[in-house]
């Protein structure tokens, strides 16, 4: 009953089916759905780094006139390790890694906010389909 | 004489023709609305939803190997989409009913006069089925304006091959048994089908 052909047909289709996968993928992988930590310097911008897809550890000096702070990523997580201010407070904030939440070093205006991509939407908001 | 006779038969097989034809489509729509009453009876039987079973989608495609007109495969379409909405649809079902129908047509049109002998009726209703569920989803993000619905094609699409194939299986025993009426003699189906 089956034909070759047919398996053909059918594993063909199957596989263009997640030819949209495929290009969202690729289109929105920066910015599907995710959370980003934004490292603001004196209220400028200095560095984005992607949140919800980062896996494993890194570290990242950030250098100023006033002093230094080392920032420390673990998965999907971001927290300040090590700074040279007078009371680090920033170190005591310890790991954040939701929307909305802060971590701030005054004496050296730096500042790590997490960001979610649709902001638009309440995150405390369950979406009703 | 011979000839008037002849002439006389030749109108009488015509004429028998598209009185079978018009009984012929008839019949094939009842029986789609049969089938579509029945189908929207059953719970949504997947955990997709918005995946249904297709049967109606059998009757397409016993109409394709059966009729030898493709408009009139087109006729039953739009007969069964018109008044399976009157029977217990509204307008959303029947914007999405219309472009996967039609997608699903031409796509099956497609696939059997490419594969003519190499496809069975299985790969035909499959690729239909898939592409039923196609349509479907760009109605939908036309409607709702937003392209991402399309990540939801790979669930309804292994849905739909799945009860594609089953669909396909069915129609095969079906045109199978219908070719052994005299009218449908010269049914186009594969050999190995009448086999």
């Amino acid at each position: 009953m089956f034909k070759k052909w047919d398996i053909i047909i059918i594993v063909l289709l199957i596989c263009l089916s997640f030819i949209p996968e495929l290009i969202f993928g690729v289109m929105m992988h920066k910015n599907y759905d995710g959370t980003y930590a934004e490292i603001t310097l004196d209220g400028k911008p200095y560095k984005k780094i992607l949140l919800s897809e980062h896996r494993g550890e890194e570290q990242i000096d950030v250098k100023t006139e006033y002093g230094y702070n080392v920032i420390e990523l673990k998965d999907a997580s971001i927290r300040i390790i090590d700074a040279d201010c007078r009371d680090a407070i920033c170190i005591k904030s310890g790991f954040i890694s939701k929307p909305g939440q802060l971590l701030v070093c005054l004496p050296h205006k730096l500042m790590v906010e997490i960001k979610s991509n649709n902001n638009e939407k309440n995150i405390d908001v369950i979406p009703v389909h | 004489m011979k000839k008037i006779l002849m002439l006389f038969q030749y109108t009488e097989v015509n004429q028998m023709n598209k009185t079978f034809r018009i009984v012929f489509i008839g019949l094939l729509v009842s029986q789609a609305l049969a089938l579509y009453t029945i189908e929207s009876m059953i719970p949504v039987p997947f955990i997709a939803p918005g995946a249904k079973l297709g049967l109606a989608n059998l009757i397409t495609v016993i109409a394709l190997y059966t009729l030898n007109s493709k408009k009139d495969v087109f006729l039953i379409i739009i007969l069964r989409l018109l008044l399976s909405t009157m029977f217990g649809g509204s307008l959303s079902t029947f914007m999405y009913g219309v472009a996967g129908a039609i997608l699903s047509y031409l796509v099956m049109i497609c696939v059997k006069e490419l594969g003519q002998d190499k496809v069975s009726i299985i790969g035909v209703s499959a690729s239909g089925a898939l592409f039923h569920n196609v349509g479907q989803l760009i109605v939908a993000s036309a409607i709702v304006q937003n392209i991402a619905i399309m990540l939801y094609l790979p669930i309804l699409s292994i849905a739909g091959v799945g009860t594609g194939i089953f669909v396909g299986i069915t129609a095969n025993f079906i045109v199978k048994h219908l070719s052994k009426l005299p009218y449908f003699r010269d049914v186009n189906i594969n050999e190995d089908v009448t086999k």
